[in-house]
């Protein structure tokens, strides 16, 4: 993905984001990551996103 | 200085509005031979900094009527940045720039110089008046006209008809008020102080910013040096804070202060200015209503992040003045004059785009962009390719996609310039030693023949002896030889790559730096310069 597609692909989500609302942007969210990690070659490649997101979301 | 005593009751082009657009329009009007009368309702120039970044393109736009050589003496040239997160570097930018370039990607400057630098150079172009306290009270449309009643101090009225009235009054003009135009678009929420201090320093001049610092937690923090020892800050408020607290001295000062410890700024240091600005995105649907045109903040609020306000306000005037000469002098149809307006609405738009994405990201209009910004931000850290959305997208020259002035390509280029984009630059030797190709514009149209043969094409040596049309000179591109005052030498080789020529290739550039038009075998296509101009300029009327 270039940097421009990049870009529109934030405002997109930045957008849906806005429209589902705080209350159900979690679950938003947590359908999209679970859709994308469902995608990765395999467990460990999963895990480790998922734990570099939690260190991330600790900073 | 002048004010309203003795103004003339007639004049072919009256500016309202003395800011850095007016002054620098005055100035180009000038050069092109069309006197002009600006009146401005402060005293002087700006107090304040105001606009301090001035891009590449405004640069050249100055040099041409020799405004550049005071501002890059005085300013503090720049080709990067840097975005912080917390504590840590999440972006390093750095915008084009080469060896021995001709100007800097951008050079901070304050306005008020910029003001300086433009008014005298009005002054040395001639047939500049420039009255100071002098504001325009009404505004009366006429078919062959405008009348326009402005205030002196002493509070007289004075009665003015002006063959063609151009608004360079501000976003809060005048002269848009008088003809009941409203700007159209939208503005954003989230506020921000700006802070000049002044404050010795050894660091680097690059665009700096921190979101989120321990200084400041919760707000977004940016930093530019100025001359004169000056630090422009500007820091986002919390939306629930009062615009009118958030600008006195007792809440600013301890948060610059907190800010300036943790960078390790130590030296003294004094405020000098505090202002607040909010985002707009605005503009008017079209800059030219008859004998009145629009340029600069009177026509347009973009936001302030990447530098796109005074930098399109200085582009307007480029592309204002040629065409208003050449409309003035009868040399074209005034239709050509709506041209300007589609191009510089165009280059609005899009500027406008950029600047809403930019505050998308600087200041996060609603919990969606806040929560993929902290994302964001934070996955900058360990993943380098989500790093360009923190990017500011700093101010680039428009193309003037699908202008009338276009003409089609004749001949295949792979690459290079087409027609309405802003002609290459490129270093090579000159009669006067080491120069750039953006030099010769700026004046009259340019004809680019790239060629090796001294001798030229019948039709080519017609071009150079000049046009019935309008003003044109031909300026030979060889790749090897000596230069002389009709040809430059491109050692380098620049010139023929950035312009994707061969031998025999032609392009015509605009007298504002803009490709009009391109032949990739001039010689053979037997094309007609004069009736090219004839054909775009003339039978417009």
């Amino acid at each position: 993905m270039n940097s421009a597609e990049l870009e529109l692909t934030y405002t997109a989500l930045a957008e849906c984001v806005a429209r589902v609302g705080e209350a159900k942007a979690s679950l938003l969210l947590a359908t999209l990551a679970l859709d994308l990690l469902s995608r990765q070659p395999d467990a460990d490649s999963a895990l480790s996103h998922i734990l570099q997101a939690e260190r991330l979301a600790n900073t | 200085m002048n004010t309203a005593a003795s103004l003339p009751s007639k004049v072919p082009v009256l500016i309202a509005g003395g800011g850095p657009v007016g002054l620098s329009l005055a100035a180009l009007l000038a050069h092109h031979g069309i006197p002009c009368l600006v009146l401005e309702a402060d005293a002087s120039w700006c107090e304040g900094s105001r606009a301090i970044c001035l891009s590449r393109r405004s640069l050249e736009i100055l040099g041409w009527v020799g405004a550049d050589g005071p501002v890059t003496a005085k300013g503090l040239p720049w080709v990067g940045g840097r975005s912080y997160f917390r504590g840590a570097e999440v972006l390093h930018f750095e915008m084009p720039s080469e060896p021995a370039e001709r100007f800097a990607p951008m050079v901070n400057i304050q306005q008020y110089y910029i003001e300086q630098f433009a008014h005298a150079a009005a002054v040395r172009a001639g047939g500049v008046d420039v009255r100071w306290s002098t504001r325009v009270s009404a505004v009366r449309p006429q078919a062959s006209g405008v009348d326009v009643d402005c205030q002196s101090e002493n509070g007289r009225t004075h009665r003015i008809h002006a063959d063609w009235l151009v608004a360079c009054d501000g976003g809060r003009s005048t002269v848009r008020e008088q003809l009941g135009l409203l700007l159209e678009g939208m503005q954003y929420e989230g506020r921000y102080v700006i802070v000049d201090i002044e404050q010795d320093t050894r660091r680097p001049v690059e665009r700096l910013a921190w979101f989120d610092p321990p200084s400041n937690p919760g707000s977004t923090i940016l930093m530019h040096r100025q001359p004169d020892r000056v630090w422009r800050v500007d820091y986002q408020v919390a939306d629930h804070e009062d615009p009118a607290e958030a600008v006195k001295p007792e809440n600013v000062l301890p948060r610059v202060q907190a800010h300036l410890d943790m960078i390790g700024e130590t030296a003294p240091w004094k405020p000098l200015w505090i202002s607040i600005y909010n985002a707009k995105c605005l503009t008017l649907p079209r800059y030219r209503y008859g004998r009145v045109l629009f340029a600069g903040d009177a026509a347009h609020l973009v936001p302030i992040f990447g530098v796109r306000g005074l930098n399109s306000g200085l582009d307007d005037a480029g592309n204002l003045a040629w065409k208003l000469a050449l409309v003035q002098q009868g040399h074209a149809g005034d239709t050509l004059l709506d041209g300007y307006s589609s191009e510089r609405v165009l280059a609005a738009r899009e500027n406008i785009a950029f600047g809403a994405k930019s505050t998308e990201f600087m200041a996060p209009p609603h919990h969606g962009f806040a929560l993929l910004r902290a994302a964001a931000l934070r996955l900058a850290l360990v993943a380098p390719g989500v790093r360009s959305l923190i990017n500011p997208r700093q101010t680039s020259p428009v193309e003037y996609v699908n202008s009338p002035l276009n003409q089609p390509d004749q001949g295949a280029f792979t690459g290079g310039a087409r027609a309405g984009m802003p002609a290459p630059e490129a270093r090579l030797r000159t009669s006067q030693g080491a120069g750039h190709l953006t030099a010769l514009y700026g004046s009259e149209f340019v004809a680019l023949y790239f060629s090796n043969n001294p001798r030229l094409p019948d039709h080519v040596q017609r071009a150079a002896e000049g046009s019935a049309v309008a003003a044109l000179r031909l300026v030979r591109v060889s790749a090897h030889g000596e230069p002389d005052l009709r040809t430059v030498v491109d050692e380098l080789g620049q010139a023929w790559q950035r312009y994707d020529a061969a031998e025999g290739t032609l392009y015509l550039i605009r007298p504002d730096g803009y490709v009009m038009g391109r032949w990739r075998e001039a010689a053979s296509a037997r094309m007609d310069i004069d009736r090219v101009l004839e054909r775009t300029l003339k039978d417009l009327r």
